[in-house]
């Protein structure tokens, strides 16, 4: 086992995400830009999600090592490019379905920062109403995500559900599920990519290879060489791109949805980034090698490399670039300003909300606007 | 092995024994129609109630294993596959956790899926979607999930270890899931439609061993339906409650009518419903009778008549002349040997001398 998983090592090149860059179709950034058929809005909307994911993982780290936030935190540092570049991809109305370390997907699909917040300190404005915290988390009236659990990947039969409710009724919509790679060697992912396959669900199939299932590393969980490559076991595309490069997410994220859409059927997709913080927030993660951490946070962070290659591209100025951070800071203070302001659940209630028609919910819709 | 069921309602027993070959479900013959009489069996009854269901509600669809051509393992759903198409009718591979999930997402998005497992043992296959996502996930979202989780449960036909079980306590035990347990066909019919209807998940476990021995006149009115959660009473008697479902009502009956010989007159209580527990009906009929058997063929310890007793200690301790007797199988496995499996299951004279014994204390 463990010479095998030396071989595999060996192989890869240590640790190296071997994907391919933005060059995937060989040509330059401005190109690229231009062939997804970009605006300058959609790029700065783009950056302002990384930035903001960015930002929001970095205080609430503070936050909870500081003891004032209650529960846990499950960082998703590192791997901005894959969360805000698939849900990029999505419309509205598709449905998402994340995992618990996907907050920033979340986020970028619709959900509203001061919600997400309220929901870390337990309070009724959450978008669970306190039943559950941190980025377990979910809002299907409006954003269209899967409330996360923490079993994974739990969803990915969920979203086999949702896709097969729009190929019945012949809607152009598509869901999308995201796990790490750890969960690829669970039944239910095998399971899910075989039952879409069979069906042609409108569904797009994401892992995010952060490199560490907890402080397990792919060479001890993946006896082949890529994830993507099991797409072929069933029938389906299986792409590989770089996790650092928003942009390569993006493009292999709306190719797999326009597919999906069109009633091709699911695809897979592997983006490969590093997971900077440990599994959750007690875990110093000593596990991954030090310079393989520098490495990602030096030359592989996909928040510095679209920064940088708006910069350069001309779309936004150093001046655009302070008003979004300035934006974003205001927008997580006042997130953090609400949740401590939002009333705690009622004890009352511990045991409404369990059944459809014991109206806790339809009492509670009125607060945020309507659930369905 | 019971041979006579005495229901108070008119059921009767067909001609089959419960050792034939293929009572367990596999190449038992096809389900055919109610009998010239009107009579429908119990899986008739159920095979009415999904008919008439996806007939009423286009939002209704079905998901399983060979549910299809083949018509399901114990031929449930011949039939439907010709008059719905394969698309409601949907054939799976063998994957219970995504058959589950693969419910919840449709429910997510207002289809009313019904699942079958092709016996209920294999719902622990499906454990993790069923138990971690169907049941909690209203108490976190509010999202509604209207899906019937069907499965044939309980022993009695030869089947063993992995063919006969009862897993209503585990899903009775996981906040969010209704479990339903009917025992006539009537029941049967209304309660499952109930269930299609009802916008929370429901678990509906058909007791294999009715599915052909019980019939009787069942309504054919679409809109019949029995409600979820509430308990009958299918022999009224003073002298003694016996508390049970499933398969255990018809020896409950059976035991009754045996003692009507020796005088004593018994009630049986049928749960219909496990969880939510008709908790009234239950101390209603002790309030009558003052002394209670527990009869139930889920394993006896932390199984549906732990809860029941506890309920009666809790809240009807004054009502009681005598201590609650639970009979039920004892923690181990279903055996095979019919030796063995009469020994588990609890039969028609365990119930005699039971009664006898807790109505002299």
């Amino acid at each position: 086992m463990v010479t095998k998983a030396r071989d595999r090592e060996a192989r890869r090149g240590s640790g190296s995400s071997g994907a391919s860059g933005s060059g995937a179709k060989g040509d330059s950034p401005g190109k690229q830009i231009e062939r997804l058929g970009l605006e300058q809005e959609d790029l700065t909307r783009i950056l302002y999600f990384l930035k903001l994911c960015r930002y929001f993982d970095e205080r609430m780290e503070t936050l909870y090592r500081q003891g004032k936030l209650p529960g846990a935190i499950y960082s998703g540092r590192g791997q901005e490019g894959t969360h805000v570049g698939v849900a990029f991809a999505l419309r509205k109305e598709d449905s998402l379905f994340p995992t618990h370390r996907d907050l920033s997907a979340q986020l970028t699909k619709g959900l509203e920062l001061k919600r997400v917040m309220a929901q870390y300190w337990g309070r009724i404005d959450g978008y669970t109403r306190g039943r559950d915290g941190n980025s377990h988390v979910g809002d299907w009236a409006d954003a269209r995500t899967f409330t996360a659990i923490s079993h994974l990947p739990i969803a990915y039969p969920v979203a086999c559900g949702a896709a097969l409710a729009y190929k019945h009724r012949g809607e152009p919509r598509v869901a999308l599920a995201i796990c790490g790679d750890g969960a690829t060697s669970n039944g239910r992912w095998h399971e899910a990519l075989n039952m879409s396959a069979l069906h042609d669900l409108p569904v797009v199939w994401v892992v995010n290879n952060n490199l560490w299932a907890y402080s397990t590393p792919n060479t001890q969980e993946i006896p082949v060489e890529t994830i993507a490559q099991r797409g072929a076991a069933y029938g389906m595309p299986g792409v590989r791109v770089d996790g650092a490069n928003v942009l390569d997410v993006f493009e292999a994220a709306t190719v797999a949805v326009e597919r999906a859409r069109k009633g091709e059927g699911p695809s897979l997709i592997e983006s490969v980034s590093l997971r900077w913080r440990g599994h959750a927030g007690h875990d110093p993660a000593k596990y991954v090698p030090k310079e393989m951490l520098e490495d990602y946070m030096q030359n592989k962070d996909p928040v510095k490399r679209f920064q940088d290659l708006l910069q350069k591209e001309g779309v936004v100025d150093d001046g655009a670039v302070a008003e979004l951070e300035s934006r974003i800071k205001k927008e997580f203070d006042q997130g953090y300003e609400f949740a401590q302001s939002s009333p705690l659940p009622d004890p009352g209630d511990v045991e409404l909300g369990l059944w459809a028609d014991d109206g806790y919910w339809d009492r509670e819709a009125s607060r945020n606007g309507g659930l369905s | 092995m019971a041979t006579d069921d005495g229901s108070a309602r008119g059921a009767e027993k067909t001609e089959k024994d419960a050792s034939e070959a293929g009572a367990a479900g596999h190449g038992a013959e096809p389900r055919g129609k109610r009998s010239e009489n009107g009579e429908a069996t119990y899986l008739i009854a159920i095979a009415e109630a999904l008919w008439e269901e996806m007939e009423r509600d286009d939002r209704v669809f079905m998901l399983g294993e060979d549910i299809g051509v083949y018509g399901g393992a114990f031929k449930v759903t011949e039939g439907f596959i010709e008059k719905f198409g394969p698309e409601r009718i949907m054939d799976t591979p063998i994957c219970e956790e995504t058959i589950v999930g693969t419910a919840v997402g449709a429910a997510m998005e207002g289809l009313r899926p019904i699942a079958e497992f092709q016996y209920a043992d294999f719902m622990t296959s499906g454990f993790d979607e069923l138990v971690t996502v169907a049941g909690k996930y209203h108490y976190r979202s509010g999202v509604r999930l209207p899906i019937v989780f069907r499965g044939p449960s309980g022993g009695g036909v030869r089947a063993s270890n992995f063919h006969s079980n009862n897993p209503e306590p585990f899903f009775a035990h996981t906040p969010g899931l209704k479990v339903i347990c009917p025992a006539f066909p009537t029941d049967a019919k209304g309660l499952l439609k109930s269930a299609v209807r009802d916008d929370n998940p429901c678990v509906f476990l058909e007791h294999k061993w009715i599915y052909r021995r019980i019939k009787e006149q069942v309504p054919t009115d679409p809109d019949f339906t029995v409600p979820i959660g509430k308990a009958e009473v299918k022999r009224d008697g003073g002298d003694l409650s016996i508390i049970a479902y499933g398969a255990m009502v018809h020896r409950a009956l059976e035991a009754a009518t045996e003692l009507e010989d020796d005088g004593i007159s018994v009630e049986v209580l049928d749960l219909r419903t496990v969880w939510p527990l008709d908790t009234e009906a239950i101390l209603r009929t002790v309030e009558r009778t003052s002394r209670a058997i527990v009869l139930y063929e889920s394993h006896k310890a932390f199984g549906i008549g732990a809860e029941v007793s506890a309920v009666i200690a809790e809240e009807g301790f004054d009502l009681l002349d005598a201590p609650i007797v639970r009979l039920a199988p004892p923690n181990v496995p279903v055996p095979f040997s019919p030796a063995l499996e009469d020994a588990y299951i609890p039969q028609v004279e365990n119930i005699v001398e039971a009664v006898q014994k807790l109505s002299k204390w």
